[in-house]
């Protein structure tokens, strides 16, 4: 399962989490939310599975009914010609009103740890 | 308890290329990171820079694959240093892979250092390695769609080099169409038509590479 992409990126989700809560004294992660951006290489169900898989996995730090909220951001992206605000899609860079690549790419490339819950019990 | 970090997923990817930047710039090593589909013609691209330019400058390669030394082999057999790195399944190189391949390399006595990426035109192009430039290689016979399927490769490289021109001839490839295509996604960047194989074109390339190195020594 290595050799899926999203496995190596919750791999690094879940060890800022761990990092982050050793350093609070907290255990038993309940929920991690996300922000992944509509372009930022990363697929939300794949994102998922992954967490599903690392959860059955590392049972001693998460709970039974640990989940996973992915807060999705739209990708927008600006022309910097005419100023039209549009949806990047294939051509990213491809303004629509002027049908000139003029486009900067605005939101649609975060992707953030929000926050994680867990608790001080064992 | 709630606690909200708003950090970065690629954070610990970031600080390594951070630290990869710092390293390459106090030795006044030029690093690029190449990318593409496997099959594109990276290595041979590399075996034949290595020929051109090993006179002038010391160059070293790192190779990223699943597995097998191949690649590092080939870079070996026309005298410059390489190093492979082995990702055993993971789809891309990461800075911290690479971080720990540069205590096989002596980056004070190294001009040149060119990073082949593993094969994959999704994965790899999220990841900073700490390179100076990243460049995608495409290939002709990969087809003129490749450029808007993966628009976020092309929109992450500033230089796409177009490989295997001399099969130009034999397939529906059109390079004004792919020039076209970066443009609307990527327009700072900039295509070189070249044929690793024939030779072809592959002084702009060559040329591009000294700027660069004249450019990064100068900082």
């Amino acid at each position: 399962m290595k050799s899926m992409h999203e496995m190596a990126l919750m791999g690094d989700i879940l060890q800022l989490v761990h990092e982050d809560a050793a350093e609070k004294g907290l255990c038993k992660i309940e929920k991690v939310e996300l922000i992944v951006g509509e372009i930022a290489n990363a697929m939300p169900d794949a994102l998922r599975m992954a967490f599903d898989i690392f959860r059955e996995q590392n049972s001693h730090l998460f709970t039974k009914q640990a989940q996973l909220v992915i807060h999705l951001e739209v990708a927008e992206a600006e022309c910097i010609l005419c100023g039209e605000k549009y949806r990047p899609e294939q051509k990213i860079a491809l303004c629509p009103n002027c049908n000139v690549p003029s486009g900067k790419v605005l939101t649609g490339e975060t992707f953030q740890v929000l926050s994680y819950e867990g608790s001080l019990e064992k | 308890m709630k606690v909200t970090l708003r950090t970065d997923v690629l954070t610990n990817n970031n600080k390594a290329a951070d630290f990869n930047r710092e390293l390459f710039e106090s030795t006044k090593t030029l690093v690029v990171n190449i990318m593409s589909s496997p099959g594109a013609g990276k290595t041979t691209l590399l075996e034949e820079t290595v020929r051109a330019l090993a006179k002038k400058y010391r160059i070293a390669v790192i190779e990223g694959d699943l597995a097998t030394e191949r690649d590092a082999d080939r870079i070996r057999a026309m005298g410059a240093r390489a190093v492979q790195i082995n990702t055993h399944g993971g789809c891309h190189l990461d800075a911290r892979m690479i971080a720990a391949t540069l205590g096989e390399l002596d980056l004070d006595e190294i001009d040149l250092l060119f990073i082949e990426n593993v094969g994959n035109l999704v994965c790899p192009s999220g990841y900073d390695l700490g390179q100076h430039h990243k460049v995608a290689v495409l290939s002709v016979p990969e087809g003129n769609d490749k450029i808007p399927k993966y628009p976020q490769m092309f929109m992450r490289t500033e230089l796409v080099l177009l490989n295997k021109i001399d099969l130009l001839p034999y397939l529906d490839f059109s390079v004004e169409e792919a020039r076209k295509d970066l443009s609307e996604i990527n327009p700072e960047s900039t295509l070189f038509p070249l044929s690793a194989r024939t030779q072809e074109g592959l002084h702009e390339w060559f040329s591009w590479i000294e700027g660069a190195y004249v450019r990064c020594v100068r900082q």
